[in-house]
């Protein structure tokens, strides 16, 4: 009978069968539910080893580099804290009218404004001194790769790859390493910073360069270029919106990553100034210096976005006099004003924030631990250690029994048999799995039941290729023995994709609905992917303070924004005339809406969660600052202890749990846009 | 109209494959080898084999002067045919020489040189630089050649009169429409005087009404310019008005080479028919094709002063109420052959079943 089912059943029956027997052999033999400790190799040392041995070879080139990036920083930040402020914000509001008209001038000045009047402008410029030297590298080693896989075809696929592996690593992973390579200083975040932010723009330019019409690339060729003319007179120049996009793009990411390498310290900078008034619960100002973060993010997001559209600037007189007002004023009458420093406008702010923080709390309190409360025990905690041991007196007020179990898995037996009946197979096996998982909790699944359900889902969404990737991906984090982290890193992006899933994809579906809705959740999303990883954290401590559910919740806060824009994408974008068709056979708007637009809507949604998993993963490792005990953990900790090893096994694990399921996704997506034709 | 051309080739392919696969040539050399040279067989052998045969064992030439027109639907190869003649790709077999040169064996600098003097080029989707303005666009090919700044602009602005383009020289190609982005295309592909010009499928992006405007261009200035063109088209009507000789492709293969009229008089196969079918005959076909030049002339009453020249359906105006042989008139006055009325009423009937 099994030969007979379709090869996707065949695959869920014997994943079922595979759990089953898990679940009965765990009692007798516990080598199934915990990888035994002798069967581990000691990978992170020899990671550690040779990887060490490696940096200590380049360290001296290193060493170098580092002695000369220092000059480009002190000209940098030199140029940027001695500029009076007056002359700075007057460059940024011109820059603003040229670009982007008044709008964006007045958004520039306010901005700054308030970045002066906060007190915090001497780090702020101290990070802008780190983004000023470290986007020109990234932008100038970005468009070499991009060139470089244009120009050599065979490139592309490696270069894609490395790429994807260059943006999944997370962030602090490759700083331990770098930190062992330049010492500490602020030339590490520099080039931590660089590393991260090329990606996006050697994606862009060779993005921008494949989408040249073949027939302006071979108008070139007939016109007697030579392949240098040819690039750089017309290929380039015409990708040139898609290569702003790229600076755009690597200049935020730029940004994002020189905040968050504050964390090894040792530099004034804003990132740095959010971190020390976090861990002193000094909340009104860490609000205060986040806000300052989100200020630069998104004047710097604006201005640069500005200059992919062509329009050309028309107000260049206006720009200039608005430029020459700025210097005026401070090469007169720059000695009056007051240091920039000195200005704290907003102390008596901070102070009353967190005054009203503490008196929220004070009156709120309760509400806000039974919420947290509530969602850990009947929600995280289960589908991390299972029912079995979540279940206790203390949290759910009785104790969970072995018959618990049993009727558990009865009752849900029964229900399958209801949908198999009904003919909702695949409904069915969902059923049972999820049962089972969440009796036992995602940390002690069995671990040949994980690698054969992912291999089994590898080879249903993309053959026996697939499912060996899926195997060469989980292996390695066996035998390196994190898989107990990995499994915690898998359950706690799981519980948040899982959120994402439901709000996200709840609000997409509103949005796509009613296009008010939209206009008021678009900017919120623009929002939420403007401002750096690291903001993210502020508000969830300030009113949960540090442990899981504030990780949680800042993990969802962060990964839930594709989820959103791509489920709304998906359903607004059937094309007009299978919806008329639709309405021309009578059916009714929700008829239409289940029958065309939903299923045409599925690979975009798909690739929203693809998404929303990806940004969940690199989330895991900034949540690792508020408490949590994961992969990102292990990498944080490394960081702290300069292990090398562990740092680069945990961030590999990481990178291996994101690119499995990216994968897998991925696969899914695909067959479906097939199965529909697209 | 195919009769005062110069009979000189300027452009003759010879055996010319452009087979897409691994390993093109080794294995086209090798099917070759095993069927005894037998194209047909060989091209099955290959795409059998997987491999695409886009352009198969073609050979014609272009002579000095004249508009050669290769025809095909979709999937023809006619656009991988012009891409082989222009070296755009580089064919897999055969021969093609320009003024004797073979540009299949031209190293990469013969290639540039060739490119900056000899050949322009129209294409379907313009091809117009975005970021460059119109005049910009136009004296782009001057550019590469080194002239100086002053001449280019001079020139560029003459050919942008001779396309009808005057006054919008600063515009930027998103700001114009179709018709006139394809104008600066035309303009750009003659700035430098080229020899050989080569369209690909020109006008087939535009609307009927400017593509009908932009053919009558075209044949107002290639009566001035009497360039050796090569133009691409799908379309069967475009092809009767603007060609001298015709080039008709399928599956890569040529089907039938001729004048619009022996290709709408006697088609080579059904395939052909098939494509000349909806085409009015009587517009396109002359009076000298189907005229007779007997040895004894039969009884002539009636005169109604045909011309070999006419074309079907005015010599059957002329000749309405008549049922006997008229005299056909050469150009020089002479009589040149006898046609009788009812023939010329068969000629337009005779390939509908």
């Amino acid at each position: 009978m099994l030969r007979t089912l379709p090869p996707a059943r065949l695959a869920a029956v014997l994943t079922l069968a595979c759990g089953a027997i898990c679940l009965m052999l765990a009692p007798v033999a516990p080598w199934v539910t915990k990888w035994p400790a002798g069967w581990t190799l000691p990978a992170t040392e020899w990671i550690g080893a040779i990887v060490t041995a490696g940096l200590e070879a380049v360290k001296p080139a290193a060493r170098l580099m580092a002695d000369l990036l220092d000059y480009p920083m002190g000209w940098a930040t030199w140029a940027l804290t001695a500029l009076p402020y007056p002359a700075t914000i007057a460059a940024t509001v011109a820059l603003g009218l040229y670009l982007g008209g008044w709008r964006m001038a007045s958004g520039g000045l306010a901005g700054l404004g308030f970045v002066l009047a906060s007190g915090y402008w001497q780090p702020g410029m101290n990070t802008l001194a780190l983004v000023v030297v470290s986007v020109p590298l990234a932008l100038f080693a970005g468009a070499a790769i991009g060139i470089a896989a244009y120009e050599r075809p065979r490139l592309r696929r490696p270069v894609q790859t490395c790429l994807d592996v260059m943006q999944t690593v997370p962030t602090f992973a490759y700083l331990t390493p770098l930190l062992v390579l330049f010492g500490f200083g602020p030339v590490v975040g520099l080039i931590a910073s660089a590393i991260y932010a090329a990606p996006p723009m050697a994606r862009n330019v060779l993005l921008g360069l494949e989408r040249v019409e073949p027939d302006i690339r071979e108008a070139a060729v007939m016109a007697g270029t030579t392949r240098r003319q040819q690039l750089f007179l017309i290929e380039l120049p015409a990708a040139k919106r898609q290569i702003m996009v790229g600076v755009n793009q690597t200049i935020m990411a730029a940004l994002s990553m020189v905040i968050i390498a504050a964390v090894i310290g040792g530099f004034d900078d804003i990132g740095w100034a959010v971190l020390l008034t976090m861990r002193k619960a000094d909340f009104g100002n860490s609000l205060i210096s986040g806000m300052v973060i989100v200020i630069f993010a998104v004047v710097i997001d604006r201005l640069s976005a500005a200059l992919a559209d062509d329009r050309p600037g028309t107000r260049l007189y206006g720009a200039f006099i608005i430029l020459l007002a700025g210097f005026a004023l401070s090469f007169l009458v720059g000695g009056l004003l007051p240091p920039a420093g000195d200005l704290a406008l907003f102390n008596g702010l901070a102070a009353a924030t967190d005054a009203r923080l503490g008196a929220f709390t004070a009156a709120y309190g309760p509400a806000l631990d039974a919420l947290r409360n509530g969602a850990m025990f009947y929600g995280l905690l289960p589908l991390r250690i299972g029912l079995d041991q979540a279940v206790l007196p203390m949290t759910w007020g009785v104790q969970w029994t072995p018959l618990a179990s049993a009727a558990l898995f009865a009752a849900a037996g029964l229900a399958a048999a209801g949908l198999l009946w009904r003919g909702r197979f695949g409904w069915a096996v969902a059923l049972l799995l999820a049962t089972g998982i969440v009796e036992t909790g995602i940390v002690d699944l069995p671990w040949p039941f994980v690698l054969f359900a992912a291999g089994a889902m590898g080879w249903v969404g993309g053959g026996p290729r697939l499912a060996g990737f899926a195997l060469a991906m989980l292996m390695p984090i066996l035998l390196m023995g994190l898989w107990a982290p990995a499994m915690l890193s898998l359950y706690l992006s799981g519980a948040a994709v899982i959120a994402c899933a439901l709000v996200g994809g709840a609000l997409g579906l509103a949005s796509a609905a009613s296009p008010a809705l939209w206009r008021v959740v678009l900017p919120v999303c623009d929002f939420l992917q403007t401002i750096p990883m690291f903001v993210f954290l502020i508000p969830v401590l300030m009113f949960f303070q540090i442990g899981e559910f504030s990780a949680f919740l800042a993990i969802c806060a962060y990964a839930v924004v594709p989820m959103i824009r791509y489920t709304r994408h998906g359903l607004v974008s059937t094309p007009d005339e299978m919806i008329e068709a639709a309405v021309a056979s009578g059916a009714t708007g929700w008829q239409t809406f289940r029958e065309v637009r939903a299923p045409y809507a599925v690979p975009q949604i798909l690739l929203g969660l693809n998404q929303t998993i990806l940004y969940a993963f690199s989330m895991l490792v900034i949540a690792a600052l508020i408490g949590t005990t994961d992969l990102g953990q292990q990498i944080y900790l490394a960081l702290g202890q300069g292990d090398v090893g562990l740092g680069l096994a945990a961030g590999a694990a990481m990178v291996m749990l994101a690119l499995l399921a990216d994968r897998l996704l991925q696969a899914f997506a695909a067959a479906q846009k097939a199965a529909l034709g697209l | 109209m195919a009769t005062d051309l110069s009979p000189s080739a300027a452009i003759s392919c010879q055996n010319v494959w452009q087979v897409f696969g691994a390993k093109a040539p080794e294995r086209l050399a090798e099917a070759l080898a095993s069927t005894g040279g037998d194209a047909r067989r060989a091209a099955a052998l290959l795409r059998a084999a997987g491999l695409i045969v886009a352009v198969q064992d073609v050979t014609f030439d272009v002579r000095e002067g004249e508009v050669f027109v290769i025809m095909g639907l979709s999937g023809s190869g006619k656009s991988t045919l012009i891409r082989t003649l222009s070296r755009l790709i580089d064919g897999t077999a055969g021969r093609i020489s320009i003024d004797g040169e073979d540009i299949l064996a031209a190293d990469p600098q013969r290639l540039i040189a060739l490119r900056r003097d000899k050949l322009g080029m129209v294409f379907q989707h313009f091809g117009l630089f975005p970021h460059m303005t119109v005049t910009d666009n136009v004296s782009f090919p001057l550019k590469m050649q080194g002239k100086p700044a002053a001449e280019r602009r001079t020139r560029a602005l003459e050919v942008l009169e001779l396309v009808g383009l005057k006054g919008r020289e600063g515009a930027y190609p998103r700001q114009l429409s179709g018709g006139q982005r394809q104008r600066v295309g035309i303009a750009r592909s003659l700035a430098v005087n080229p020899d050989l010009w080569f369209l690909d499928e020109p006008f087939s992006a535009l609307d009927p009404l400017i593509k009908r405007q932009l053919q009558d261009e075209f044949l107002r200035l290639q009566a001035d310019l009497k360039k050796t063109a090569v133009f691409i088209t799908h379309d069967i009507d475009e092809a009767m008005k603007i060609a001298d000789r015709i080039a008709i492709l399928r599956d890569g293969m040529v089907v039938q080479i001729g004048t619009p009229e022996e290709i709408l008089l006697n088609p080579v196969d059904d395939y052909v028919r098939e494509f000349t079918r909806d085409v009015p005959k009587g517009r396109h076909a002359h009076v000298g094709s189907i005229m007779e030049t007997p040895e004894t002339l039969p009884r002539m009453p009636d005169d109604p002063k045909l011309q070999e020249g006419m074309t079907i359906d005015a010599a059957l105006a002329a000749c309405m109420a008549l049922y006997q042989p008229v005299p056909v008139w050469a150009s020089n006055g002479k009589m040149a052959g006898v046609v009788h009325p009812r023939d010329l009423a068969g000629a337009l009937t005779a390939d509908t079943p």
